[in-house]
């Protein structure tokens, strides 16, 4: 069953008298628990793809469905609500709160959601299973970069979401590290049945998703399973 | 919640120094309006106080010794129609020294009025300690709770009234009374009255006049006043004019010329602390808006992370209005304890010195204080919440 689904997605922006299609009538079907890369060079619209499935933005054109409902004739306030309760995020820059913990930051997505009784024990879980059990109560500061994203992994899935989005989620870090928080990810996928879409520019990182896709010019350029392609023709 | 106080703490010395705005407004409010609040209460007594009876005087322009009033006129204005009572009173300073102190109350007066005439006034007198003085004999007084304070005498004590002055003066002439009573604190003249029998205030008086006066008028036959009190439903401005037409040489007062003259006093302490008010707003309230703006801007970011997490526009509003009033309210609370003790202090420093208190910090200006920091916080922080929450996430998460 597709969890995600883009009609004719179509995000385009005024510049002056030019009008920049950053998205293009895109058509693509996700399914539930599949792991996916979106790659493409800058300005291919990998991003603008992440905000739209995000509900960050609206489409110029088209819509995104997740599990069944049509996000174009959402209000903003239901669009918030289905990013709390459907969505999680994963930034390239960590985005976590200085002020709070990383129990806390664990715990954010849980404030703008229905009350959950269950939902500090979940973050509490999911810290240990991203191996930061002994640091529940550091704040970023005293955090390693690793171990921040490895918190906003451990956020995204606080709410039991049925899409997580990853924006360069290795980004900031060094390889080492970056293996090992796509082994994360992966292993969250498996075990949490989430789907996931990382966007990258990572190819070695594209590589380990069950699925690249590859944008240009707003469109998709190329859709394939890992395996069916070499690593280096993605690049091009 | 801890969050927010979180973020207030991460910018100490900003948040600090907003509060310190707000700190002076609230505490301008609070020590101007203690003020206020003190002299508004001592007006609001004389005109409680003064309401009661119309005050007859001697003409200025005529009449016995030069302005001086006989005790006679009361009988002459009894006989007019519709007074109930002309009661001849004395009031004499309590004080030989000139009294530079400052005060909004009425100064300390030996006041002494007829036998009997206390039951026509419907101000009435209370005692804290002891009774009232046989208005028939001599050598008792009771004082107003101001005075017997000031004087630091308590019932039982002998005073020489008037005060003896500091310095050697020859003219001087005190008698000795025993305190009877001290009366119940009224906020108003009789606070400073120290209360002697009529037979008193006359002698009181005829020491009091000037040099080439004294022994050649009898003080049995003077009074400084009269105090007329009407019958039931009568008009006591009418009756005033009545007794300024009908009996010759004294000018009587219509109560509505005092309460009036007390009333535009009021108006005027009211624009002084409205006056404060303002500047607290001003100073406080523009502190905040640059403040939360300042954090606006710094916590872009978040605000972009939060709404993307799910953060709906009123979360976001919710947060910086809770901030913004947590500014207001411990300023609110700084500048009120400041204002309070600084108030309390000086009321201290004045009573030491014998000199009347200056501040009354009532309920409702603690009330008004603190509703007016909350929402000057609240108020003051509508902008920047707003701008906050209308962030768009995309935009705000990717801000540098």
């Amino acid at each position: 069953m597709a969890a995600i689904e883009m009609v004719n997605l179509t995000k385009h922006y005024k510049q002056g008298k030019n009008v920049i299609k950053a998205l293009d009538g895109v058509n693509l079907k996700i399914d539930t628990g599949e792991f996916v890369a979106v790659v493409g060079r800058s300005g291919s619209g990998k991003t603008t793809m992440l905000d739209l499935l995000g509900l960050l933005l609206r489409p110029t054109a088209g819509t995104v469905i997740i599990d069944g409902v049509d996000t174009s004739k959402l209000k903003d306030g239901d669009r918030a609500t289905m990013r709390g309760e459907s969505i999680g995020f994963i930034f390239q820059e960590f985005n976590l709160l200085p002020t709070l913990n990383a129990l806390e930051n664990v715990m954010l997505p849980l404030r703008y959601t229905k009350k959950d009784p269950q939902g500090e024990a979940r973050a509490k879980r999911l810290l240990t299973e991203v191996d930061l059990a002994d640091r529940l109560t550091h704040k970023p500061a005293e955090l390693s970069g690793g171990q921040s994203q490895r918190v906003a992994i451990a956020r995204s899935l606080v709410n039991n979401p049925a899409l997580v989005l990853g924006d360069e989620p290795t980004g900031e870090v060094d390889n080492e590290t970056s293996d090992q928080l796509l082994d994360l990810m992966r292993r969250m996928n498996r075990e949490h049945g989430v789907t996931f879409v990382i966007v990258t520019h990572d190819m070695d990182i594209a590589q380990r998703a069950d699925r690249i896709i590859r944008l240009k010019d707003g469109k998709v350029a190329s859709d394939e399973p890992i395996g069916a392609r070499e690593g280096a023709e993605l690049a091009g | 919640m801890f969050e927010i106080i979180r973020n207030l703490t991460r910018r100490k010395l900003r948040n600090g120094l907003t509060v310190s705005g707000i700190v002076i407004g609230v505490l301008a409010l609070t020590t101007l309006g203690a003020i206020a609040e003190k002299a508004n209460y001592s007006i609001d007594g004389g005109v409680r106080y003064f309401r009661d009876h119309v005050s007859v005087g001697a003409a200025q322009n005529g009449g016995f010794g030069g302005g001086l009033l006989t005790v006679d006129k009361a009988k002459d204005i009894q006989a007019v129609d519709g007074v109930q009572a002309a009661c001849a009173a004395t009031g004499v300073s309590a004080k030989t020294d000139l009294d530079f102190s400052l005060s909004f109350g009425p100064g300390d007066q030996v006041t002494a009025e007829q036998p009997g005439c206390q039951q026509y006034s419907t101000f009435k007198l209370t005692y804290a300690k002891g009774h009232a003085i046989d208005e028939t004999g001599t050598g008792q007084v009771v004082l107003g709770s101001d005075i017997a304070k000031e004087f630091k005498v308590n019932t039982g004590d002998t005073i020489a009234l008037p005060r003896p002055p500091k310095k050697y003066n020859p003219d001087y002439v005190g008698h000795d009374f025993t305190v009877v009573g001290i009366l119940d604190k009224t906020l108003t003249a009789p606070d400073n009255f120290a209360i002697v029998s009529f037979k008193d205030g006359q002698t009181l008086f005829g020491d009091a006049l000037p040099a080439a006066l004294r022994g050649r008028v009898d003080p049995t036959t003077l009074a400084t006043g009269i105090n007329v009190y009407a019958k039931a439903g009568v008009d006591l401005d009418k009756l005033a004019q009545k007794i300024n037409d009908t009996v010759p040489g004294v000018s009587a007062i219509a109560p509505s010329t005092l309460v009036n003259a007390f009333k535009s006093a009021s108006v005027f302490l009211t624009a002084i602390t409205t006056g404060a008010a303002l500047l607290a707003l001003v100073v406080g309230g523009l502190s905040v808006v640059n403040t939360m703006l300042m954090a606006v801007t710094e916590r872009v970011r978040e605000i972009g992370l939060k709404k993307a997490v799910g953060a709906h526009t009123y979360h976001v509003l919710r947060e910086f209005l809770t901030e913004a009033t947590i500014l207001g309210v411990v300023g609110g609370l700084v500048g009120l304890g400041l204002g309070w003790g600084l108030a309390l202090g000086i009321n201290a420093y004045f009573a030491s010195q014998n000199q009347n208190e200056l501040f009354l910090v009532t309920s409702r200006l603690v009330t008004f204080a603190l509703a007016f920091s909350i929402g000057l916080g609240m108020i003051a922080g509508v902008v920047p919440a707003v701008r906050a929450s209308r962030l768009d996430p995309v935009t705000a998460l990717r801000y540098q």
